[in-house]
């Protein structure tokens, strides 16, 4: 079999258990593609899209990443994660071959690099911290507010088209854990922010000034929980330049600036 | 013990239980023993229902912890306790059991095994529970070994394999004795493996019979799987059954055929996948079997607890058996012959127009799983999955969890391949619909839905209902709470600080009536204020 003899010539000891490839050893091998593209869909595609092509997660179809670009690179970000970042770690809970086999999968996109978008960053930034007022709501590094999640590594861990729905359709894919709490008391006052908890018998909410609140249900009118989003929609108060700017500001944030 | 049961017990000559010992008469009358919890369903109809009353809607509100015992163990804690002579069996994650003291909650034994690393698992290390005959507890261990523990000092009496784990079984089950057997079913559906219910000799481990959930080549129901598939047909058998004494039946629901999302390499209707069994408890000899869903694409298991009761159904009294499915709907069958007498849906349902008048569902098309992703309601876990259920005779009602939403299924093509994941690609969730779920109270002779108490997540608890008129459950963000049976008001609630994902259990110690459940990682014994 040609990859025993790979493994062989080329294998590459790394780590304690020695057990990484230079390369998967079921490279283009049909069953194996199409095991790993099975497992990718259960496993991965909940952030990273069911074509691979990104969301809540890097789209992993455009032949480049980030990590490396030689399966062995690909391997280890998936045994062990990106700490620190929503990617988990597959290492423990998965056996080598199945991430080989979803390596082997990963390989069958041809190269065409990152999305290219034209505009610029340097003008994107001003944007973010100026007039789209966006650091009232988001921390880049340890700047701005943390209302909405931290963008520091944005650039990094989601797709362009994620970004610019995240600009002018935002809650059309909600990240992890964001929901909105929406109460309205005994009284007649509506209470609503970002929701921190919610059960069967209370919920918790930070306001935009950042304050917690805690409501049981017995004491309320009502409790509601909503998928939308906090954030304005940026399609009609920023130009199409300015949207392109800011996206590519929001590329090149890689999680480099000092945190 | 009252007067009469005490003289009946020593007419009966019942040394046994004296001794603490459970022979197959206290298991078969076990739903008068109120001391004791002594099987996963409390009775051999899996009812889960306790006649105490000392906990009851009027003071229900005053319970408090009496202990708590810590297991120190992550993982999901799915057990159902098993409680005899003041002594409460446990059986945890990552195949570990303690014994604990009913006066105090202090451990008395642990048992653990290690857990290979090489064991390919869907869903974690769950275990739910022991079995118990003579001095003996049976429980199986997650690489598919079944073990008998000495009930005094928890040390290992016998060990048998039910089946090779590398070939991608595990094992979760709690186990259920009858006639000197222990019955266990099996699990690795979502690995190509070919399933199956056995039974073993109590005393020896040897084994009695076995039925495949599957048939071979030249067995009845093997031409409803095209070519070879049926070698890796799945139908695992993950949930205690049931079992009719004076009918000599154990009864046994049975899980999604593999691959589970994708049908076209097992053309055919493939048996038993996502059927009741109903086998002769002496040979395993299959009676009757009722598939809910033929040819399943969704990993619709049908393994939630079939539940044994006498009920008017038509304006006829029928021996019935009463199955919450995960394909959304609540059947009813005839547990003699296996009928089919009616089936209600009692969540959304997108997929099927009803039922034929023998019970198979009439097809809306265009629901299956396709590269581009299908909606389909319910979602993969149900409906009802798998969490105990509880039937109240003081009600009248039939109690089990619910899964609402529906999911978007993607299908792909694979090939099968030893120790990988066998289930044909993926479910995801609709943006914006979050899944929920809710605790239904439905009568078991019509399937009317008399009452519903939402959740904000997907159920993760079982039922328990007792003579309090109470009904008591738990939700993923850790409450324990207790209802009123009768119109599912909510008369109390702790937060117990971890999910609840096994069902409650009762039993009088003393004097005083306990509830104990597993939340999070510990097991809570609660009581009235002495
Ligand atoms: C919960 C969401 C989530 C899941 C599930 C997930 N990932 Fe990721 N993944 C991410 C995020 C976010 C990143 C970017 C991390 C960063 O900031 O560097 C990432 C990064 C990666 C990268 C590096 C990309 C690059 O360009 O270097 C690879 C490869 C990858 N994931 C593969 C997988 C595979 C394979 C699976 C399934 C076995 C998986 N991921 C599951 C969220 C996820
Ligand atoms: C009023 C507060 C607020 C303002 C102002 C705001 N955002 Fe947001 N943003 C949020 C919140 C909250 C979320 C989290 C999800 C949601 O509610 O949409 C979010 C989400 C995002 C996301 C998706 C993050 C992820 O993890 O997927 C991006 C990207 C983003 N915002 C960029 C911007 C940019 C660029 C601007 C300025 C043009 C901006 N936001 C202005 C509150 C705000």
């Amino acid at each position: 079999m040609r990859w025993r003899v790979l493994t062989l010539l080329v294998s590459l000891a790394v780590g304690a258990a020695g057990q990484e490839l230079e390369r998967s050893p079921f490279h283009g091998d049909e069953t194996s593609i199409g095991v790993g593209k099975a497992s990718f869909r259960l496993r991965c595609s909940a952030c990273h899209g069911i074509h691979a092509e990104g969301g809540k997660g890097p789209p992993l179809n455009r032949g480049e990443f980030a990590a490396g670009n030689r399966d062995v690179d690909i391997y280890r970000v998936i045994a062990r994660g990106v700490p620190g970042t929503e990617m988990p770690a597959y290492g423990t809970r998965n056996t080598e071959e199945n991430i080989w086999r979803i390596v082997a999968f990963l390989r069958t996109f041809e190269a065409v690099g990152d999305e290219r978008v034209d505009g610029n960053a340097e003008r994107g930034e001003a944007i973010f911290w100026g007039t789209g007022g966006c650091g009232g709501c988001h921390k880049v590094g340890r700047r701005g507010a943390s209302y909405g999640p931290d963008l520091t590594r944005i650039g990094r861990s989601r797709s362009v088209q994620h970004l610019r729905e995240a600009l002018l359709d935002p809650g059309k894919d909600l990240p992890a854990g964001y929901f909105v709490v929406k109460v309205v008391t005994r009284d007649g006052r509506t209470v609503s922010g970002i929701g921190s908890g919610i059960d069967d018998f209370s919920a918790q909410l930070r306001d935009a000034s950042g304050r917690l609140h805690s409501f049981l249900r017995e004491d309320v009118e009502s409790i509601e929980r909503e998928f939308t989003s906090l954030m304005p929609s940026y399609g009609e108060s920023l130009s199409d330049q300015q949207q392109r700017d800011l996206l590519v500001y929001m590329q090149a944030l890689r999680g480099e600036e000092s945190r | 013990m009252n007067r009469p049961v005490w003289l009946a017990c020593i007419l009966l000559a019942c040394a046994a239980a004296a001794l603490g010992q459970v022979d197959s008469e206290a298991l078969a009358n076990s739903q008068q023993d109120d001391e004791s919890w002594l099987m996963y369903g409390r009775n051999y109809s899996a009812w889960r229902y306790s006649p105490l009353d000392q906990i009851d809607t009027g003071n229900v509100g005053q319970i408090a912890p009496a202990w708590i015992f810590q297991t120190a163990e992550s993982g999901k804690f799915q057990t159902t306790p098993l409680v005899r002579d003041g002594v409460m069996y446990v059986t945890g994650p990552s195949n570990h059991a303690w014994a604990l003291d009913l006066k105090t909650g202090r451990e008395l034994w642990h048992y653990s095994e290690p857990v290979p690393d090489d064991l390919t698992l869907c869903c974690g290390k769950p275990n739910r529970g022991f079995a118990i005959l003579g001095n003996l507890l049976f429980k199986v261990n997650m690489q598919a070994t079944l073990v008998a523990l000495d009930a005094t000092t928890g040390d290992v009496v016998w060990e048998v394999e039910s089946a090779d784990y590398r070939k991608g079984y595990s094992n979760t089950v709690a186990p259920l004795v009858v006639n000197g057997m222990v019955v266990v079913g099996i699990a690795g559906a979502e690995f190509g493996t070919r399933d199956f219910i056995d039974a073993y000799d109590a005393e020896t481990g040897e084994r009695r019979w076995r039925f495949w959930t599957v048939p071979g080549p030249g067995e009845p129901g093997n031409e409803t799987w095209g070519g070879d598939s049926w070698k890796r047909g799945g139908a695992s058998t993950w949930i205690t059954g049931s079992y009719d004494p004076e009918l000599n039946l154990i009864y046994w629901g049975t899980g999604n055929p593999g691959p589970d999302l994708d049908g076209a390499p097992r053309p055919g209707d493939n048996l038993y996948s996502d059927s009741m069994l109903a086998l002769d408890a002496d040979t395993g000899e299959l009676r009757w079997h009722f598939q809910f869903t033929p040819h399943d694409v969704h990993d619709w298991d049908s393994v939630a607890d079939p539940v044994l009761i006498d009920v008017e159904i038509d304006g006829q009294p029928r021996k019935a058996l009463v199955h919450a499915n995960r394909n959304g709907h609540f059947y009813a069958l005839d547990r003699t012959s296996g009928e089919y007498l009616f089936a209600r849906a009692y969540t959304e349902v997108n997929w099927a127009d009803g039922m034929t008048s023998a019970g198979r569902p009439i097809l809306i098309p265009g629901r299956e799983p396709t590269d581009e992703g299908t909606l389909t309601c319910p979602g993969m876990g149900g409906g009802h999955n798998w969490h105990a259920t509880s039937y109240s005779p003081q009600t009248g009602l039939y109690y089990f969890n619910s899964g609402d939403g529906c999911q978007i299924y993607h299908g792909a093509t694979q090939d099968f391949v030893e120790g990988e994941f066998y289930l044909g690609s993926a479910m995801e969730n609709v943006t914006g619909e979050p899944r929920e779920g809710s605790i239904l109270a439905v009568d078991p002779g019509t399937g009317d839905r008399r009452w519903r108490f939402p959740l904000v997540s997907p159920p993760t608890s079982g039922m328990l209902s007792t003579g309090g008129g109470l009904l008591f459950a738990g939700t993923l963000e850790g409450y324990f709470v207790a209802l009123d049976a009768a119109d599912g008001r909510l008369l109390w609630r702790l937060q117990t600080g971890g999910p609840v994902r096994a069902p409650a259990i009762t039993y009088r110690f003393e004097g005083r009536q306990y509830v104990a459940t597993a939340a999070g990682s510990a097991i809570i014994a609660f009581a009235l204020p002495r």
